[in-house]
């Protein structure tokens, strides 16, 4: 167990010397570190290929479309793309949703008024989260998952 | 434990091995400073007094500097605070405040190695954490991306203190412009010295002829041994049209069965056999430039419950900005009828509205019925009326809204916010 650990530590710097050692093999292309601020973006959720083809040698617009249900399903996206998202959002908006530590307010009640996102928990949540939770609660433990959050849920759910 | 005070310690040497050793060049200093100060007013029953003032004051702070619209060096932190204004034991047993992140970041502009220390979130496949420590990501040539991780877990911090507690792991990508990214990714979280999760992760994105994408995770439980979820999806572009279908399966036992970590109600899941088959389609439709259709289907499957499905359609309007209008209705049919509800849902979100003397105003309407009473109510209502508008170029947004709720916990419950939002950008 001692060793499993100390192997797979040591994996992790070996790796973090062999990245630093590659430091001179350049990408060809990486995203900009901000999204142009000149783009004329607006406010609303983009659709990139509004202004960018769907796909070229160096990148995928087409799967970052902002669309309807892009509220509801990014976690693909952001698997693998975490610094496309950063190109435009500063980590505070994802925090926001994301109960990774406690953040004590549902989404949808620290902004009421921004009826225009797919924040999950509107309305009467507290009541149907039952029916939703036992008919598929896979996606509760994403945000919910660990000790700090689940203060919330300690009172009904002990 | 030795290995976890050299992996604190490693955190705080790199980061002062990152300040003694970093050029003196000092480029100009950016700070930007966004503040949002909310203060809520509710009325609650606490310890069986009834109506009893709830007001909480929070307060969300960001703070970034250094290099932001470049590479280089910079700190970003954000964190929220509260203030019981009422005073009364509604929080109690609640946390004060938190610091969400706070990291230094170094971006090298030669190389794009992104080098991060202090509090932050880490995410990349099977890693989606919190941690106090240490981030060292970056392309390593044209094909490969290398994210590498550790520190200690912030989640875990409340539970019997932190000395013992760790968490490490990373994730390599293969990757090609042109066909899409395979990526492998690996994490560790110990609590108490004991495995809280250990996961490996395959992530993959493929594009397919026709601007057809194909995207899937797996995640294998290697604490538990057995696969928790693959969940692949495609995004079929048929312009205007676009549909997604989905799949996922998830085996319960080692999906929720992480270890000591498992917090209720996720518990109870974890040992209870289930395995879930969710098949779903997302549609939506541009029928105009200003009109947006949706369309969601989603069918779940189970070893031991009956089946399920969820249906629901969604038409919106889009003005200039923010403006929109929205009606969203959706039917849940559980296998049981306490497991059945209708949604319905009316949104709209003005902007613009300077020249009525407000900035905007926002509305949401959200109705739903359930088949089989439940604390013998069979609907709710919830209704959020908010304005707003900015002073002095957008540095100051002023926001009232308020929420009403008739629903099985409350026969009328309303609930005011005073929102202020401050921003200082120093260039
Ligand atoms: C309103 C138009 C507009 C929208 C919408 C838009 N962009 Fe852009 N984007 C631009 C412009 C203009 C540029 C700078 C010119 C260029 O590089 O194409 C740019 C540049 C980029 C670049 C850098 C390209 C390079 O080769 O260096 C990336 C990556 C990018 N955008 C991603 C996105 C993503 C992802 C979305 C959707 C979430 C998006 N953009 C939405 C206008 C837009
Ligand atoms: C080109 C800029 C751009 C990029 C790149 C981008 N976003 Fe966004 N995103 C926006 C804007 C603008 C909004 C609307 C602003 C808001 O909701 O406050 C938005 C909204 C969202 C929302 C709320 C949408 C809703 O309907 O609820 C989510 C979630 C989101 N983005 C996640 C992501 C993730 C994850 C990534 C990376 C995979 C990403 N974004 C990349 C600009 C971008
Ligand atoms: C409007 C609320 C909202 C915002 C803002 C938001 N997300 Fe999400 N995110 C969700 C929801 C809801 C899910 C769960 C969906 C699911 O089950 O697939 C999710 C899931 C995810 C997941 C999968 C989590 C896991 O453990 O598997 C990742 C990763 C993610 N989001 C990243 C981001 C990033 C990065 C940002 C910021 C750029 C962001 N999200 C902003 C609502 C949001
Ligand atoms: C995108 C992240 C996200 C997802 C996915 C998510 N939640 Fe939440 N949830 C939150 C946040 C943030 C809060 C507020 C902070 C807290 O309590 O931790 C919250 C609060 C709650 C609350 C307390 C609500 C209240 O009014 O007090 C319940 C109950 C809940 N969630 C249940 C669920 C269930 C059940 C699921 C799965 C069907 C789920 N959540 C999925 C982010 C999420
Ligand atoms: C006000 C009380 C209350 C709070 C707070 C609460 N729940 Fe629940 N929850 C319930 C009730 C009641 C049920 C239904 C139990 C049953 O049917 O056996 C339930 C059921 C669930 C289920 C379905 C479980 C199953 O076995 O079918 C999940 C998942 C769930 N809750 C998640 C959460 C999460 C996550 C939180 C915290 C973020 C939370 N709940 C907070 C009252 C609550």
């Amino acid at each position: 167990m001692m060793l499993k650990k100390i192997s797979g530590f040591s994996f992790l710097l070996l790796l973090a010397l062999v990245m630093t050692a590659c430091v001179a093999l350049r990408a060809e292309w990486t995203p900009p570190l901000q999204h142009p601020a000149d783009a004329g973006l607006g406010k609303r959720p983009p659709i990139c290929t509004d202004c960018h083809e769907a796909r070229n040698e160096n990148f995928n617009w087409q799967r970052f479309n902002h669309d309807t249900f892009f509220g509801d399903n990014h976690r693909q996206q952001a698997y693998q793309g975490s610094r496309v998202c950063s190109m435009c959002h500063q980590q505070n908006f994802c925090n926001d949703c994301h109960a990774s530590t406690s953040v004590e307010l549902t989404p949808s009640v620290k902004d009421p008024s921004a009826t225009y996102r797919r924040s999950p928990h509107r309305g009467d949540w507290i009541t149907r989260h039952r029916i939703e939770g036992s008919l598929d609660p896979t996606s509760c433990i994403r945000c919910h998952r660990n000790p700090k959050t689940a203060t919330t849920c300690a009172p009904c759910h002990g | 434990m030795k290995l976890r005070l050299s992996s604190s310690r490693a955190t705080v040497m790199a980061g002062l091995a990152l300040i003694v050793g970093m050029p003196v060049t000092l480029p100009a200093v950016e700070i930007h400073i966004q503040s949002d100060t909310r203060i809520y007013g509710m009325e609650r029953d606490i310890g069986g007094v009834e109506g009893q003032m709830v007001a909480p004051g929070y307060e969300y702070l960001r703070i970034d500097a250094g290099q932001l619209q470049e590479k280089g060096f910079s700190f970003h932190s954000y964190g929220w605070g509260r203030l019981d204004f009422a005073d009364n034991e509604f929080f109690e047993h609640r946390e004060d405040g938190e610091l969400l992140y706070g990291y230094l970041q170094y971006a090298d502009p030669e190389s794009g190695l992104d080098l991060r220390v202090g509090r932050q979130t880490v995410a990349g496949g099977v890693g989606n954490d919190a941690i106090d420590g240490l981030q060292l990501s970056g392309d390593l040539g044209p094909w490969l991306v290398a994210l590498v991780y550790g520190g200690q877990p912030v989640g875990f911090s409340s539970d019997n203190g932190r000395t013992d507690d760790l968490i490490y792991g990373g994730r390599l990508g293969i990757h090609q412009g042109r066909f899409g990214e395979l990526g492998v990714s690996y994490k560790n979280l110990e609590n108490n010295n004991v495995i809280a999760e250990e996961a490996l992760g395959l992530d993959l994105s493929l594009f397919l002829p026709a601007n057809i994408s194909l995207s899937g995770f797996s995640n294998r439980n290697l604490d538990s041994k057995g696969w928790a979820e693959h969940s692949y999806e495609l995004q079929i572009p048929l312009n205007p049209v676009l549909i997604r279908p989905y799949f996922g399966e998830y085996d319960y036992e080692h999906y929720f069965g992480t270890g000591v970590n498992t917090v209720n109600p996720f518990r109870v899941l974890a040992i209870n056999g289930e395995k879930l088959r969710v098949i779903g389609l997302d549609t939506t439709w541009k029928y105009s430039d200003a009109i947006d259709l949706a369309l969601k289907i989603k069918g779940n499957d189970y070893d031991r419950m009956n089946g399920s499905e969820y249906a629901s359609g969604l038409v919106t309007w889009h003005g200039a900005e923010l403006t929109q209008v929205g009606v969203e209705v959706g039917y849940m049919k559980g296998d049981l009828d306490k497991q059945k509800y209708l949604l319905t849902r009316l949104f709209g979100y003005l902007d613009g509205l300077e020249e009525y003397g407000i900035g905007f105003m926002s509305g949401d309407v959200v109705w739903a019925r359930y088949d089989q009473p439940i604390y013998g109510k069979d609907d709710s209502l919830f209704v959020s009326l908010g304005v707003g508008r900015d002073f002095l170029d957008e540095a100051v947004e002023v926001e009232l809204s308020a929420d009403y709720s008739r629903d099985p916990y409350f026969d009328a419950d309303l609930r005011g916010l005073f929102s202020v939002t401050y921003r200082y950008d120093h260039e």
